[in-house]
């Protein structure tokens, strides 16, 4: 028996030869136009060196200081999680859990889910978890809304530059970085590449 | 939300939010608002609509651009989140008893219901079907 080996393109179901398209290619689905590949250069390499990076900065955009005001006398410092927090107080449970998960939790994860596939291919090492982490980390990569947080603080602080005094922690520089390091490593990820290596490591 | 200054408590809605930033001459922030919370989500509940009555009706032709609209709608779903986030800021951030104080109100779930209702509905429809159909 002959093997045949198709790839069905996720967005139309259209059956294709899969391509071996080389760096600084696209390849795109012939007949809905969706983008079915981008290699990257060093796709391992430098997912793994910027999951290191994310992981280390998610330590200081969660827990220092993002933004302060000063108003009538009195000032106070929001952290990411001071949010969350005055929304449980506040019994509004379900946004609190909302935020929580968008801002915090699913980023989280999504470093972590990057970390442990990249490490396990940069050092060839195989898992049997590894298809598992990596169908989990396609599933929430939408659900990690870091670059909208942002937009939201930027929105506040207009609201609150009028009636107070903003300052900006060190927690907000270690946010933004965070927000970079996420948006490359989304760009770095070639999957169609990892999922190759997953399959191979399993043989 | 409700934002207390000075013992004075007022309700905001969103309408009334974009409205102030106009009055205080933040337009773009105000536009920004505009579409992320308002423009976004009705968009998109007709976008998935249309997408619906397509597949059922089985229409014929623009497949492609039907599929650039259901891309659209599955992108900018997560924007809509943005009025969320800056409620849990204010509400963090302007806590000073009675000094000064926001509070979230019922229709910030609402609204939050709305937005993940909406991402799971994009999320659940499969763009294939629209393939599908083709004769
Ligand atoms: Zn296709």
């Amino acid at each position: 028996m002959t093997k045949i080996n198709f790839i069905a393109c996720p967005e139309c179901d259209l059956l294709l030869n899969p391509a071996r398209p080389l760096l600084g290619e696209k390849v795109h689905c012939p007949r809905c136009g969706y983008l079915l590949q981008r290699p990257r250069k060093q796709s391992i390499e430098r997912t793994f060196a910027l999951s290191i990076a994310g992981f280390i900065l998610i330590f200081p955009a969660n827990l220092m200081p993002l933004i302060g005001i000063k108003m009538l006398g009195n000032s106070k410092d929001g952290t990411l999680w001071s949010g969350v927090i005055s929304l449980f107080e506040e019994h509004m449970w379900g946004i609190a859990i909302l935020v929580f998960l968008s801002s915090i939790l699913f980023p989280l994860l999504n470093i972590i889910l990057s970390l442990l596939i990249s490490t396990s291919l940069f050092f060839n090492k195989p898992n049997r978890y590894l298809a598992n982490w990596m169908r989990l980390l396609q599933h929430m990569d939408e659900w990690a809304m870091l670059e909208v947080y942002m937009l939201g603080m930027i929105v506040a602080c207009v609201k609150l530059a009028s009636t107070s005094e903003l300052k900006f922690g060190f927690g907000l520089y270690a946010f933004v970085a965070l927000l970079i390091i996420t948006g490359m490593l989304a760009s770095s990820l070639d999957k169609v590449l990892f999922w190759r290596y997953i399959n191979q490591l399993k043989k | 939300m409700t934002i207390t200054s000075l013992g004075v408590g007022e309700p905001h809605t969103i309408v009334g939010g974009i409205l102030s930033l106009i009055h205080a001459g933040m337009v773009p922030i105000a536009m920004l608002v505009l579409v992320a919370s308002i423009l976004v989500p009705l968009l998109k509940l007709l976008g998935i609509s249309l997408l619906l009555l397509n597949v059922h009706y089985r229409w014929q032709g623009h497949a492609k651009k039907w599929t650039v609209l259901y891309r659209i709608i599955a992108f900018v779903g997560r924007w809509s989140m943005l009025d969320i986030f800056m409620i849990s800021i204010l509400v963090a951030l302007v806590d000073m008893g009675r000094v000064a104080q926001v509070i979230a109100g019922p229709a910030a779930t609402a609204f939050a219901a709305v937005v993940v209702l909406t991402m799971f509905a994009a999320k659940n429809f499969d763009p294939r079907l629209i393939w599908d159909n083709q004769r």
